[in-house]
């Protein structure tokens, strides 16, 4: 193309051009606008106390929680103006925001921890010593004994553990009707195999499956109860570790270990499919599934409305199948724990913020709004306990499950060891390996994780 | 000749050369470094205990990581091939003499500006198990139902399908530039030889825009190397690090597991696998004169 | 034999437009369905079996999403990042290029390699170090911070866009104008500028475009309320709603809509200046 040509094409601005570049100046100054804004938001608003947070979704629980502990805070102290600013972020997020603030060192004054991390967490030294402000406190012995020490790593408190959740089999009653399943087969592994091979016949012109079989992330949660059912035990104290002395072993390839995961085996055999993606009980409450074995939270996922009434709809066995009849159920009992960072500038009004959180009085409208059952005996127990029960379904069931429950250990290597079942999980569920291969190759891989 | 001062030209690139040392090649040497430390969640905040390659040979050994690079070589052969034999055939038809031209370029390159993120999602969403289209259209004209998401067998073509999706309309772009660029005579001498379209095609046309097909492939293929939303969201990798590529092996090191070192390492040995591209890329450039 | 080469163009003709009008929908299938799905009520986007067509259509959906303060609020926020990367990418990409194009020096080739060479570190894995480098400037949870490191993205390719750009100017248009006294300013502003308009129109593009879908960076480097991205906000806000896939495509749909206006309206720079720029590595 000619120079002179090239000149004259590009040289005369359109008039599209013109509007984008008119477009485009107002955008700069909007820029230049907030970035004041952001820039001098404090000094045009004063002194404040502010109090950062960063918490676990589902957000509507820490609304609650947050609200009415700041009322509280902000009446304790008259003469202070505080603020809570709380991110509320997905599960995986929390991890990853909470490890880059850390090693950022940015100061954060109040964390929710699953109770998995607390280890890791209180190793890597995130976390705030709690152990002298519980015991001026006091409140320690109003916990529930097993809660108490999912708190604990190496004997100092770290967290406080805040509510809990244990997993049942749920199920809907018409859609059992319909396909002619008595409810109580689903207790046993036979029955609950049969059940699912009837359900699924029955059911899948409706595009609705029989029971649901978790394939994701966390499918060992789902297998511990089978484990622990049979006598079996995740990791056990062992002598002898090159470093420590006496220190944890993987003890989940025991054969109790693989009965267990040949449970799992025979459903995938039986024309279950597991399920990668999990919705956490919204995938029941929408009926694509006829029977769930599910955490307690999944009577969040119905509407508030309809709980008095679910019990007609919904039914509930406080149980995991068993092998036998003499044989006793187990449930997993997982949960949040809440914090103090130990980049927090202000770690007195944080622990009293943390103190508020979990007084009976803030925290049992927020479990009774969400069905999440106490960690602590003032809720569980008397006059709170009451409530709860006049509106979550099927509380005083969930709540019976507890003292059979078992939680998983805190120890800062369980999320690797988890990773190592998971996949052990996967390569039987999808025919990889059988499941004594699987478990021993996953223990190998642990105890090198445990340092042995 | 133009005059200037010895320092003048190096004061154009100031600006993006501090931003690129400052935001990049800086926290990249950092990242060296942790790579040669013992780093992790629970060590981070201590003192960082000096193992030389200790995490390169973890990595190295990791069966995980080797399932990771064949999925990565699955994922990046696949998707860069789709893309580009895809690309070169729509940017060649666009490039025909047809209506609304303009038009079909904008449609056609929606898919590249709609975000790794919502490519994603919207692929989960038609692919999903029990409500997806896709499975119910299948059903509908009597074929099974695929496991697009959960079967390891499988998985890693949902995600080739959402990444060529998603990345393909870049190279239709990027080739229909080229195309634009060829000078249209030179079809105008070719007809009077009597070459048929075809022909023309692979011997005019084809060597005319090879720098373009050069500079897309490399650009394709890193990106489709370091690239990880769409796994990430649509199935986090799983089953069994089915759908895990190297990159996002490499983020779940890091943020999963809080392996920073070994996520570092994977990275680095990641980036050199990059730098073999480019090389090769560099060579063939060269070759051409 | 005039007729029969009119009959094999009129095949030919349509064959190409039936081959493109297949790619075009398999490429809008997926976006047409989440553009329904945005229409449905939340009961029947999850029906069995699944309807294209809404049976009953609503804006519930799309309510929903834009009273959200938290989407709304990182919408702006987007447009400005965007924007704001995008201006100042093109402008240090446009001197960069312009020193690359235009003079001989000693270190000239080094550079346009480590350029290049920078383009292919791998972005994720120097978040950790990103994020301490910004906490310690005191940058994290900021518009601009996340307008400085976006650049990161996007430098490598415009430089080297923008300079094959300015080297298909020729250099005697500049130096006849500097010879009739324009300062070199002027040349800039006179000859240059325009001259490069659908180099520079391209590179924007680009760095918007890189700019609004980036999305690791701003979930771990910026994500306060008042700093969220769309991007990160439309994340969160699916993780948080699950399943509820009427407010997802909703939210897409709105994610859409200034990105195609975008390339609607810069579409014919857009292709011009991919021509001229003719791309020599």
């Amino acid at each position: 193309m000619h120079i002179t040509a090239i000149f004259k094409k590009a040289g005369a601005p359109t008039r599209l051009m013109k509007l984008t570049a008119s477009l485009l100046a107002v955008m700069v100054s909007l820029v230049f606008v907030s970035l004041y804004f952001e820039n001098n938001f404090e000094i045009v608003f004063g002194q404040q106390i502010t109090l950062t947070a960063i918490v676990a979704e589902p957000k509507e629980r820490w609304d609650i929680l947050f609200d009415k502990a700041l009322e509280k805070l902000k009446a304790n102290h008259p003469d202070m103006d505080i603020k809570i600013d709380y991110r509320v972020l997905p599960y995986d997020a929390t991890r990853t925001q909470i490890l880059t603030s850390m090693s950022g060192k940015t100061p954060i004054d109040l964390i929710s921890v699953d109770q998995i991390w607390l280890g890791e967490f209180a190793e890597g030294g995130f976390l705030t010593d709690l152990t002298n402000k519980t015991k001026d406190w006091g409140r320690a012995n109003e916990w529930y004994p097993t809660n108490w020490e999912g708190g604990k790593y190496e004997n100092k408190t770290y967290g406080i553990w805040s509510w809990t959740d244990v997993r049942a089999i749920w199920y809907w009653k018409d859609l059992l009707k319909e396909a002619g399943v008595d409810p109580q087969n689903l207790t046993s592994w036979k029955g609950y195999i049969e059940s699912a091979k009837t359900l699924n016949n029955a059911l899948k012109d409706m595009g609705i499956q029989g029971v649901h079989l978790v394939g994701a992330a966390h499918s060992p949660d789902m297998w511990y109860p089978y484990l622990w059912m049979l006598g079996g035990e995740i990791l056990k104290q062992k002598e002898g570790h090159p470093e420590k002395g006496t220190y944890w072993f993987p003890a989940f390839n025991s054969t109790e270990g693989v009965k267990a995961l040949d449970f799992l085996k025979q459903q995938v055999d039986a024309g279950i499919s597991p399920q990668p993606n999990h919705f956490w009980g919204q995938e029941f409450a929408d009926k694509k599934f006829a029977v769930m074995l599910e955490g307690s939270w999944l009577l969040g996922t119905f509407p508030k409305e309809q709980w008095g009434t679910l019990d007609q709809n919904i039914g509930m066995l406080p149980v995991f199948p068993t092998p036998s009849s003499d044989v006793n159920s187990t449930t997993m009992m997982g949960g949040w724990l809440l914090s103090i960072p130990q980049t927090s500038p202000n770690k007195d009004l944080a622990w009293e913020l943390l103190t508020i959180m979990v007084d009976p009085q803030i925290l049992t409208p927020m479990l009774q709004q969400e069905g999440y059952l106490p960690t602590q005996k003032p809720i569980g127990e008397g006059a709170y306990a009451a409530q709860l029960n006049s509106t979550i379904p099927y509380y005083s069931e969930l709540v019976s499950m507890i003292p059979n429950a078992h939680s998983r250990p805190n120890i800062p290597e369980y999320p690797q060891i988890a990773e190592n079942i998971k996949q052990a999980i996967d390569e039987v569920y999808y025919k990889i390996k059988e499941p004594k291969q699987a478990l021993d190759d996953a223990a190998k891989k642990s105890a090198e994780v445990l340092g042995w | 000749m133009m005059t200037f001062s010895k320092t003048e030209p190096y004061l154009y690139l100031v600006p993006a050369l501090s931003i690129l040392f400052l935001f990049l090649l800086f926290p990249f040497f950092w990242n060296v470094y942790i790579s040669l430390h013992q780093v992790s969640i629970t060590s981070i905040l201590k003192e960082w205990r000096f193992s030389g390659t200790d995490n390169f040979v973890q990595v190295l050994n990791d069966p995980n990581f080797h399932t990771s690079v064949k999925v990565s070589a699955i994922f990046v052969g696949s998707s860069v091939t789709f893309q580009f034999l895809i690309g070169l055939l729509i940017s060649s038809l666009l490039n025909q003499n047809i209506r609304g031209k303009q038009l079909l370029i904008a449609v056609v390159m929606i898919p590249w500006i709609t975000s790794g993120l919502i490519a994603a999602f919207s692929f989960k969403f038609i692919f999903d198990n029990s409500f997806g289209i896709i499975n119910y259209f299948f059903n509908s004209i009597g074929l099974h139902s695929i496991p697009w998401l959960s079967d390891p067998n499988t998985v890693i073509w949902s995600i080739v399908i959402a990444n060529v999706w998603y990345g393909t309309p870049f190279t239709i772009l990027f080739l229909t530039a080229g195309l634009l660029s060829v000078n249209p005579s030179i079809y105008e001498s070719a007809k009077i030889d009597g070459a048929s379209k075809l022909k023309s095609f692979f011997y005019l046309t084809l060597p005319l825009i090879k720098p373009f097909i050069l500079l897309d492939v490399v650009l394709i293929t890193i990106w489709s190397i370091n690239f990880f939303e769409i796994p990430l969201i649509m199935t986090g990798g799983n089953p069994l690090f089915a759908s895990t590529p190297a990159s996002l092996y490499m983020y779940r090191q890091a943020f999963e597991f809080g392996l920073l070192s070994k996520g570092s390492a994977a990275g680095i040995l990641l980036l050199m696998i990059n730098i073999m591209v480019a090389i090769i890329y560099i060579v063939a450039l060269k070759k051409r004169g | 034999m005039p007729v029969s080469t009119n009959r094999i163009d009129k095949i030919e003709k349509s064959i190409i437009y039936i081959v493109l009008f297949v790619f075009i929908g398999l490429t809008m299938f997926p976006l047409i369905w989440v553009f329904t799905t945005s229409l449905k009520p939340n009961d029947e986007s999850m029906s069995f079996p699944p309807k294209l067509i809404p049976e009953k259509v609503t804006l519930e959906n799309y309510f929903f999403v834009m009273t959200n303060s938290t989407i709304v609020k990182s919408l702006y926020n987007s447009l400005i990042v965007s924007v704001g990367s995008m201006i100042l990418n093109v402008s240090i990409c446009a001197l960069a290029g312009y020193g690359l194009a235009r003079f001989e020096f000693r270190a000239k080739s080094i550079l346009l390699y480590v350029i290049l060479a920078l383009f292919t570190i791998p972005i994720i894995v120097n978040i950790i170090p990103l994020y301490s480098i910004l906490a310690n400037l005191n940058m994290l949870n900021s518009l601009l911070s996340l307008i400085l490191t976006f650049q990161i993205l996007i430098i490598p390719l415009n430089v080297v866009l923008l300079k094959n750009y300015f080297e298909t100017i020729p250099k005697e248009v500049e130096e006849s104008a500097l010879i009739d006294g324009c300062s070199k300013f002027g040349v800039l502003r006179r000859i240059i500028i325009p001259l490069s308009l659908p180099g520079l129109a391209v590179a924007a593009i680009f760095s918007f475009i890189f700019s609004w879908n980036e999305f690791v960076l701003p979930i771990v480097l910026a994500n306060s309320p008042d700093s969220t991205l769309f991007q990160v906000a439309l994340y969160q806000f699916i993780s948080i709603y699950r399943i509820e896939w009427g407010y997802l495509s909703a939210g897409i749909v709105v994610a859409l809509v200034p990105v195609i206006i975008l390339i609607i309206a810069f579409q014919r720079q857009m292709i011009k200046g991919f021509t001229l720029g003719s791309l020599r590595g």
